[in-house]
């Protein structure tokens, strides 16, 4: 299990899930996007120290929409 | 002073509610959503709370469904606008606000409208008859910022459901007041001006929009995808162009807290007490005029118009002023309601409480009003 940054694009939909996460017991927090802008632009990551696979299915259950998805 | 506007802004607010405007200003002073130090964090959350607190206190589908604006008229600007298009069937009631029937009317709608009358039957009825198949939005008040009559929303909202027909709601008036429950009664859009009924400050509105809307009337900086010209369509921040109230969204969560602890029931049944006292007093005075038949049943909200014979509205709410009582007077940007009752000319006097309007303020009212009587004019 490593780092990820999961890029949902608006700061709403990071604070959802990071929330929803959260709530699962996920470590998670926010921080703003500082890979190229181009791919993506300005927006907001949620960063997630943990199972990345688990964190997706819960992330899709709660309708956040996922961007892209880095590993650190 | 004795405040009688609340339907204009509710003009005391509570403790809590200032208290977070405060708070909000002294620790939360960074634009939410555009930066990502932690104040700039810590004001997004309290604006996505904010979001969360409405979409569960009006059973919307979910806080990404939740837009601020800078106030009711705004939202139904985006709704009328963004749905529909020049000629378009639209279907609304006789007693709209001119933030439904401008916007209406500018945008050259077909605009069907029906009779909102004291039997809530027969008001069904004359909605009914006038939706069909090709009305392309359905758009009426939770009440009367005139009148106080309420259109059956949940009837008329399960009606539009079943015939797939989009429903808006303008609750600039109801929300607060009475429970609203947008997935039980059908509406898509609901409207809300924070400031009145949710005890928020002036300058900022909701706009819930539990299906899409397609076009914006409104582009800019939404902090997101900003490398592309075209406005990003993911919500809410398609709505939300430029900086959005901080502080005053942050007031809205107190407001519903404060409401919640009240019991939305509660402040209706309190406000509509006022009301029937004053609606009654004013009946067995010779010299008013009322404009609905009764002020029984669940068919009002807590407004009140009335004048006196020989005055026009705006005589009598200078002379009340004057007694160190608030009221507004003229058309309440509603002349739809007032070519109803046929006061275009003289307006009425509106008389709005609030929760924490007392007895005691209604009888000095009625004092008041009953004492006009022996002036000369």
């Amino acid at each position: 299990m490593g780092r990820y940054y999961i890029s949902t694009g608006s700061i709403t939909y990071a604070i959802k899930g990071r929330d929803t996460l959260r709530n699962k017991g996920f470590k998670v927090w926010i921080e703003r996007n500082s890979k190229v802008l181009s791919s993506g632009g300005c927006g907001y990551n949620i960063v997630l120290d943990g199972d990345i696979n688990s964190a997706e299915r819960e992330l899709k259950k709660a309708g956040v929409k996922i961007l892209q998805i880095n590993e650190g | 002073m004795i405040y009688l506007d609340n339907a204009a802004t509710t003009g005391k607010k509570p403790e809590t509610v200032i208290k977070a405007v405060n708070n909000a200003l002294y620790k939360l002073s960074a634009n939410p959503g555009r930066s990502g130090h932690k104040i700039s964090i810590n004001a997004a959350s309290a604006v996505y709370n904010a979001r969360q607190k409405i979409s569960d206190f009006f059973s919307s589908s979910g806080p990404e469904n939740v837009v601020f604006t800078a106030n009711c008229t705004e939202s139904l600007n985006f709704v009328i606008k963004g749905l529909l298009e020049r000629g378009d069937k639209c279907v609304t009631s006789d007693i709209e606000h001119n933030a439904v029937m401008r916007p209406l009317f500018s945008l050259g709608a077909d605009i069907k409208t029906a009779a909102v009358t004291e039997n809530e039957d027969e008001t069904y009825e004359n909605f009914k008859n006038i939706i069909t198949e090709d009305t392309k939005l359905v758009i009426c008040t939770a009440g009367s910022n005139v009148l106080g009559l309420k259109p059956p929303i949940k009837r008329i909202g399960l009606l539009c459901k079943e015939m797939g027909i989009p429903f808006a709601v303008d609750a600039a008036q109801g929300a607060g007041v009475i429970p609203i429950n947008m997935k039980e009664y059908g509406i898509d859009y609901l409207c809300i001006a924070a400031h009145k009924g949710l005890y928020a400050p002036m300058g900022v509105g909701v706009l819930i929009a539990d299906k899409p809307i397609k076009k914006t009337i409104i582009e800019g900086g939404t902090g997101t995808m900003s490398e592309s010209l075209i406005q990003p369509d993911m919500m809410p921040e398609k709505f939300e162009s430029g900086t959005v109230n901080t502080p005053a969204i942050a007031a809205i969560s107190a407001g519903i807290d404060f409401i919640s602890k009240k019991g939305i029931n509660n402040i209706y049944k309190h406000e509509m007490q006022l009301c029937k006292t004053l609606y009654f007093a004013l009946k067995n005075n010779p010299d008013v005029l009322l404009y609905t038949n009764s002020f029984n049943g669940d068919n009002y909200l807590p407004v009140i118009s009335f004048n006196v014979k020989n005055l026009t509205s705006m005589e009598t709410a200078a002379y009340l002023d004057g007694k160190g009582i608030a009221v507004r007077a003229g058309l309440h940007c509603a002349p739809s309601a007032h070519k109803k009752i046929g006061t275009l000319d003289i307006g009425t006097v509106r008389v709005s409480p609030s929760v924490f309007t007392t007895r005691n303020e209604i009888e000095y009212l009625i004092k008041a009003v009953n004492e006009i009587k022996y002036k000369k004019y």
